[in-house]
């Protein structure tokens, strides 16, 4: 019988794993988040000079780490837009973004949740490139917050959207209307 | 790992047969500028980032076209939903249904099958990540093209939104880009 530490016939120290040497707080059981972040500069320079060759004449862009809009669309219009971002909004061929209208409850409160899904997966991205941006990501935790809810609402209508939320018997997973069905 | 909604990105509801538009917005299906190329290709790319913003960036962004690569299979399929022999005919679609029947099969506008060779990697941060913000522009023109040839509000919804998800994903691939660029000296 195969187990993990010899699957494939890999020596089992092939690939040692780091857990963050060198870093303030690894004792602790569950560090903190922030010094996972600490950002090693030189060791990250180092890397990414190791990589695209020091010669290329690169058009150098200024960073800004701190490049917080200055206001976001609301969730349903950010939705409608594809883009939480009206500063990086624009539009092609239509004049303005076309209206979501749902035709009956369930309808609606799958739009709640793609909204609030929506906007949590925009501002994701977002702080993917910006991840210190704390205000930011206490709005992250606002919409998850509301996502949950409404997949909670929906759930309890309607069957589940997650194969986990599928506890009912006869087994309910099957029964939804599949999303590609208009 | 990835996990099943049950559920679009953004609904698809279209109630007026179009094969011709059907075959068209199979490129963004199977094309070179399309949803699988972009989500294969930053899935592949996220294993050599050279630090964690970059794997997650990939890993998001290519998890996020997945979900597009399933918008646009609803799209193709209901707007094929129903269609007659005649109508298959006439958009030159009778070939897909000779060999694939009703089911989808990725390929671009013209029928070619999906081909691996448009996953742009080479194994270099800076070369991948310009081919994604290319990629990404690219797919924008698509679906400006695709928006041209259509006036039904049911297929521009979807496709506006598709568009503007791929200014999103420009806009934070030249933003990592240029992180790098900074970082580098």
């Amino acid at each position: 019988m195969n187990n993990y530490s010899n699957m494939g016939g890999f020596m089992m120290n092939e690939f040692p794993i780091n857990y963050m040497q060198n870093m303030p707080g690894q004792n602790e059981i569950f560090p903190q988040a922030t010094p996972a972040l600490v950002n090693d500069d030189k060791q990250l320079t180092k890397r990414l000079s190791k990589q695209a060759g020091d010669n290329m004449n690169f058009n150098k862009c200024d960073f800004n780490g701190k490049t917080t809009p200055n206001n976001l669309y609301d969730v349903y219009n950010g939705f409608i837009r594809g883009n939480m971002f009206p500063d990086l909004y624009n539009q092609y061929k239509l004049t303005r973004p076309y209206d979501v209208k749902p035709m009956n409850q369930q309808a609606e409160l799958l739009t709640k949740v793609d909204a609030y899904s929506f906007a949590a997966h925009d501002l994701n991205l977002y702080l993917d490139t910006h991840p210190n941006d704390q205000e930011m990501i206490e709005l992250f935790k606002e919409y998850v917050q509301d996502k949950e809810r409404a997949i909670k609402e929906y759930e309890t209508k309607f069957g589940p959207l997650f194969v986990d939320d599928s506890m009912t018997s006869p087994w309910a997973w099957n029964d939804l209307p599949w999303p590609w069905e208009n | 790992m990835w996990k099943y909604e049950k559920k679009l990105q953004y609904p698809v509801n279209i109630k007026k047969r179009n094969l011709n538009m059907a075959k068209c917005i199979l490129t963004q299906y199977g094309g070179p500028a399309g949803e699988l190329a972009a989500a294969w290709q930053y899935l592949d790319q996220r294993y050599n980032m050279p630090d964690d913003r970059g794997k997650a960036l990939l890993t998001d962004i290519g998890t996020e076209e997945l979900a597009h690569v399933e918008i646009i299979s609803a799209m193709v399929y209901q707007l094929m939903k129903g269609a007659t022999k005649e109508e298959l005919k006439e958009s030159g679609l009778d070939g897909q249904y000779a060999q694939f029947g009703k089911d989808l099969f990725p390929a671009d506008a013209f029928g070619n099958p999906f081909s691996m060779t448009y996953i742009k990697v080479a194994g270099d941060y800076i070369a991948d990540i310009e081919s994604n913000m290319g990629a990404e522009q690219r797919a924008r023109a698509t679906y400006e093209h695709l928006m041209d040839l259509t006036d039904d509000p049911d297929v521009l919804g979807p496709l506006a939104f598709l568009r503007e998800r791929e200014i999103i994903h420009y806009q934070r691939f030249k933003e990592l880009r240029n992180y790098y660029l900074k970082m580098k000296k």
